[in-house]
């Protein structure tokens, strides 16, 4: 009995110490990273850019996350813009994109240099959760300044998002994402 | 022992998550709490025949082509008014910032150029600190035919080219009151230079009552019913009836399609409110349709930039 409370309070400073360390490590940051998606289609491509996805990197245990609002993306085309948030997306019910996950290569990130690297973690969309893995190159500067640039697909069915009954548009059903960020230590 | 690491591991495991989803949370709080703006009120910038709310994002060139069949009470040998007389307005509407838009159009009826400036005033945000979207809008309308009487009476009604001028001044209300119902109030004041009639008054007022209601993603049930609200006619009641119309609004991509049967003929404003001569009780109806394809002519790097940054938030 008096061996397994230790071993709780063992545990618990454990705990208590992960949380500690966590919390005085510097993580690279952004809230302007760009993000763009592109589909070709017969009639007018479909190309959408955001320079408002925030996103963070822990270099102490290799986590990242990232957060982008579906409205904030834009099109060149208005109304395609509006029928991507009210039809598509549903960017009322489901207002952002979000992505979470742990790099997988055993790389420090406060050391300069470039980084090939993968990333496994969750990926929602359309409030539709999927576990990818995702290649990005990262860059650190001497200055630790952190570029990611990372290109991945995403099928429209793993996230549920409907293509309208009737749509002169033909839309791919795989759409190719582009992330570009430059993160800053804080 | 084992228990014992067993516990760590899973502690360990969950502490991960725990981080993970923390990274998650900051970036999440430290999203800036940006007041969001309620989006597509209406599918389009016009519902039947009235404006809506709606402006289109700027630099976006829309051509609309509003085409409107005779009577159903013409009978069979008429197809039931597909045979026409028709009336159509071409129209383009340019929208020079997302809140202003300018617009020039041409009605068959009484040969009728129109223009127009339209600018949303007020916009509803998703928390509801402005409930409602308002919008203004000012046409001005040139009637360009001839005077059909001049040879009869030897004057010219048009001898002065400010006769020929007719303005319409409307504020329109509107609130989306869920995903699927919209409704709006649009009090209107039509001032005609040179009256239509003898003894007609130069000011109508009315007040156009429309709504949406949402059935699937791309099909919504539209109406529009306009109540006149002054005496600006003798025998008013008789001679002429408010606008009512139903019909459906059908998006497809780049257009939208709009449906409808309407007791109206005219397709502006000034023609339309204060003269609609058919009647829904007497099967005077037709049917009709508005197209609508948006172009977008410009819409540089710069602009949206300056969107992303925000401007004014309703």
């Amino acid at each position: 009995m008096v061996k397994q409370i230790i071993h709780i309070i063992l545990v618990s400073c454990l705990i208590l110490i992960r949380i500690e360390t966590q919390a005085q490590n510097k993580i690279y940051k952004t809230s302007t990273g760009k993000i763009s998606f592109y589909s070709e289609t017969p009639i007018e491509n479909i190309d959408a850019h955001s320079s408002a996805m925030s996103s963070a990197i822990n270099p102490t245990n290799r986590e990242a996350a990232a957060l982008v609002m579906i409205n904030s993306f834009k099109f060149k085309n208005s109304l395609m813009q509006e029928h991507f948030n009210e039809k598509y997306m549903e960017s009322d019910k489901y207002p952002k994109a979000t992505f979470s996950g742990v790099i997988n290569e055993n790389v420090d990130l406060m050391k300069p240099g470039n980084y090939n690297v993968t990333v496994t973690g969750k990926l929602t969309i359309h409030g539709v959760e999927q576990n990818r893995t995702i290649n990005a190159k990262i860059t650190v500067s001497e200055s630790l300044q952190l570029h990611l640039k990372a290109d991945f697909n995403v099928k429209l069915e793993d996230h549920k998002i409907k293509v309208p009954e009737i749509v002169f548009h033909k839309i791919a059903e795989v759409i190719a994402v582009k992330i570009d960020a430059d993160y800053n230590l804080k | 022992m084992k228990k014992f690491v067993f516990v760590i591991l899973i502690l360990n495991i969950s502490v991960k998550l725990l981080a993970q989803e923390d990274l998650l949370n900051s970036l999440e709080n430290e999203q800036p709490q940006s007041k969001q703006l309620v989006f597509a009120s209406f599918k389009g910038t016009r519902l039947i025949n009235l404006h809506t709310i709606e402006t289109l994002g700027k630099g976006s060139l829309d051509f609309r082509i509003s085409h409107r069949f005779s009577d159903f009470s013409t009978g069979a040998s008429n197809l039931w008014g597909l045979d026409g007389p028709a009336t159509i307005r071409l129209g383009f509407d340019y929208s020079v910032s997302d809140r202003f838009t300018i617009g020039i159009g041409r009605s068959s009826y009484g040969k009728l150029a129109d223009g127009f400036l339209k600018y949303r005033i007020l916009r509803q945000t998703m928390d509801n600190s402005m409930p409602v979207s308002l919008t203004g809008l000012v046409t001005m309308n040139l009637s360009l035919g001839k005077d059909p009487n001049k040879t009869v009476l030897g004057v010219d009604k048009y001898e002065k080219f400010s006769s020929r001028i007719a303005y319409m001044y409307q504020l329109m209300i509107a609130r989306k009151f869920n995903e699927k119902l919209t409704l709006q109030i649009s009090p209107t004041l039509i001032h005609y230079n040179l009256v239509m009639n003898l003894n007609d008054k130069n000011d109508i007022l009315a007040l156009g009552i429309s709504g949406r209601y949402k059935i699937t993603r791309s099909i919504s049930l539209t109406g529009e019913y306009i109540f006149r609200i002054n005496n600006y006619t003798p025998d008013q009641s008789d001679l002429y009836h408010n606008s009512a119309s139903i019909g459906m609004d059908l998006e497809t991509g780049g257009h939208v399609f709009q449906v409808f049967v309407t007791n109206s003929f005219a397709i502006n404003e000034v023609q339309f409110i204060p003269y609609t001569t058919s009647r829904w009780d007497k099967g005077q109806i037709r049917l009709g349709f508005n197209v609508s394809r948006v172009f977008a002519v410009s819409r540089s790097a710069k602009d949206q930039k300056d969107k992303i940054k925000g401007e004014k938030k309703w």
